[in-house]
């Protein structure tokens, strides 16, 4: 597992403590209940500070799953 | 704090903590104010789990409103923002910026701030709430350009200032100080425009944990210090007065020594507010005296007892003036210039505060001023506090008299000693303060929350009893409080507490007589429970039980007057109308 996707994981469970590990890859807004708009900022502020990087409001729409939010990740990487 | 490590501290509580619910009231989306918050209060009740519920959006008057008597919450928060003044001050509404809006602004806020005051008047007393005023800049809808203050302007920051003047006056609601907020979170730093047209929070997340963190505090302030041991030569006043004279010593600005006048007069309002202060020197008695007899000192002799003075460790003076005051090192601050004599008394005495005097460093000073304030401030001063250096005294009078052991009897028949006994005392600050900073006579340490304890004397069969004592030597004050109710013929003490300026003169005696009298009951349950701190109370009931307590234990009143000495106390009860039991 990559390191993006390890602490990309760490970041759900910040967010969502009640979410089981395993579970957590397979997240989307459509699956888990508590991500509305308020855990969707609060998940963009706790990448933030764990990936040292700024995130525009924006992009949040777009951002509605972990897979997207690794694929995001990776590519704000790659641009760095 | 960032958002993570907040977030981490909310989720890492005991699963079975005891719920800390807080109300937030505020008119916009509270968003990461909320989390931080809860962060903050979390660290400040870490056997707690702070929950935070937010009343509506937009309607923060509204959330006040709907607070009622019958669900308290253990907290209530306010963070007043100016829309929450007129709709119009919001960058989210659609409302108009033109001339004409500007007046209509100034008088529909002036109502909005009269049925604001009118639902924080309406706020049950035993909710303790904490009010932060506006910390956004107002939107550029006045017509003056932005370095010159608009009328409108002026009006509404006057009146919300009054609003909150009038709030602190009545002491209820504890108001964050809006200057400390501005160093610790600058203007320029705090409005978000982009979170607050997204997503309704118009702080950045800086401010929003800045904020937090004084609401926090205000709504939980730290314990105060209850004294300071302050040494002499170059800290209360500047130079060494064994060497250049009492009268050469100096503290005022044609001396540019004004830092010292500054101390002596923080040190003098400290006083006056009830911190104890004592002094620490290695110098000549004599000295010391002529000097302390200057009429130009700032802080006045009486005011500072015990004053140590001799040549020996400083480590002793500060053992010998804790034993006087009776209170724990991690209670008090120690101030001296020299680091050696701080590291001295800090090796000696762990848990107490040392700082050192930064002679010619003025903004070291001032920051120095400031802590002192900070660890000693009280948001009240009652008449108890005049009293406490004056009993300190008294008490000191008293050991002598009774060679520091147990009093004789022909000395307690001769003080004339009277106790009374406030059976409706409970709402009274005095007596809540006391029974959250008791330690030594302390049934089980618990601390109360303003909600807990109006909550313990609301119960079925509640019973308060707060304590005051007089004797020739003059008046203690409140010294006890005692609380519990009564069930089954059986009188449940949960709390009981005695300031140690009261021990040895049988107060705790005469408060199981008159408990038993009073109540008709035949036996006391007591929710006892060893603390680092409650040997005296452990060894006042092993004198009663003729074992050592561990744990939660039961008194029979046949047990108890078997054990109970004379009482020479003349005793006085007072019942209100708010008596409980």
């Amino acid at each position: 597992m990559d390191d993006t996707r390890q602490k990309l994981i760490s970041c759900f469970q910040v967010v969502f403590p009640d979410m089981p590990a395993d579970e957590i890859p397979a997240a989307s807004t459509a699956t888990v209940a508590n991500w509305d708009s308020v855990a969707a900022i609060t998940i963009m502020n706790v990448l933030e500070d764990e990936f040292r990087l700024e995130m525009d409001l924006d992009d949040l729409a777009d951002l509605d799953s972990f897979e997207k939010i690794h694929a995001y990740l990776l590519k704000r990487q790659e641009v760095a | 704090m960032n958002i993570t490590e907040a977030l981490k501290i909310t989720q890492n509580v005991p699963r079975d903590a005891r719920p800390f619910a807080v109300t937030l009231a505020c008119g916009f989306t509270p968003l990461h104010l909320q989390t931080f918050l809860a962060a903050h209060l979390q660290q400040s009740l870490p056997d707690r789990k702070v929950t935070i519920s937010s009343g509506l959006y937009g309607n923060l008057v509204g959330t006040l409103e709907a607070i009622s008597s019958a669900a308290l919450p253990d907290g209530l928060v306010i963070a007043l923002e100016w829309p929450d003044l007129d709709a119009r001050l919001d960058y989210r509404s659609a409302g108009s910026w033109g001339a004409s809006a500007a007046n209509d602004i100034v008088i529909s806020s002036h109502a909005m701030l009269d049925r604001l005051a009118a639902a924080l008047l309406r706020i049950p007393s035993g909710l303790r709430a904490a009010l932060s005023l506006p910390t956004l800049p107002l939107p550029p809808l006045f017509h003056t350009p932005g370095w010159q203050s608009s009328a409108y302007q002026l009006h509404l920051e006057c009146d919300i200032v009054r609003l909150a003047a009038d709030i602190a006056q009545e002491g209820r609601i504890a108001i964050v100080n809006m200057q400390r907020l501005a160093e610790d979170s600058p203007a320029n730093a705090r409005f978000d425009l982009k979170s607050d047209l997204y997503s309704g929070l118009p702080y950045t997340m800086q401010h929003a944990d800045r904020l937090a963190s004084q609401l926090a505090q205000t709504l939980l302030p730290p314990p105060p210090k209850k004294g300071i041991i302050s040494d002499l030569d170059d800290t209360l006043w500047n130079g060494i007065a064994g060497e250049v004279g009492p009268d050469a010593v100096t503290w005022d600005l044609a001396s540019h020594c004004q830092l010292h006048g500054l101390y002596q007069k923080l040190l003098s309002s400290l006083a006056d507010s009830g911190t104890l202060i004592g002094a620490a020197s290695k110098n000549d008695p004599a000295v010391v005296h002529q000097t302390f007899e200057r009429p130009d000192l700032l802080l006045r002799s009486d005011q500072v007892f015990p004053i140590e003075v001799h040549w020996n460790a400083k480590s002793g003076s500060v053992a010998r003036i804790l034993k006087t005051w009776n209170i724990a090192a991690d209670s008090v601050i120690f101030v001296d210039d020299s680091p050696m004599e701080l590291a001295e008394v800090a090796a000696a005495h762990p848990g107490i505060e040392c700082v050192r005097f930064p002679k010619n460093d003025y903004a070291a000073g001032l920051e120095m001023l400031r802590h002192l304030r900070d660890r000693c401030g009280k948001e009240r001063v009652s008449k108890d506090d005049a009293l406490r250096l004056e009993s300190i005294r008294q008490s000191a009078a008293f050991r002598e008299q009774t060679s520091g052991g147990a009093a004789p009897e022909s000395f307690l028949q001769g003080i004339n000693a009277v106790v009374t006994f406030d059976f409706g005392a409970g709402s009274e600050p005095r007596v809540f303060e006391l029974v959250n900073k008791t330690n030594q006579f302390n049934l089980n340490g618990c601390r109360y929350t303003e909600a807990d304890w109006h909550r313990l004397l609301a119960s079925p069969g509640a019973v308060l009893a707060a304590v005051s004592y007089e004797d020739k030597y003059g008046p203690l004050g409140t010294i006890a409080v005692l609380a519990g109710h009564v069930d089954e013929g059986c009188l449940h003490v949960e709390t009981w507490v005695m300031s140690c300026r009261a021990f040895a003169r049988r107060i705790e005696h005469q408060t199981l007589k008159i408990l038993f009298d009073g109540t008709g009951t035949t036996e006391m349950r007591f929710s006892f429970t060893p603390t680092a701190k409650n040997g005296p109370t452990r060894d006042f009931f092993t004198g009663l039980l003729g074992e050592e307590p561990q744990s939660e234990f039961r008194l029979k009143r046949s047990q108890f007057e078997e054990k109970c000495p004379a009482l020479y106390h003349e005793v006085r009860e007072m019942r209100r109308a708010e008596a409980h039991g």
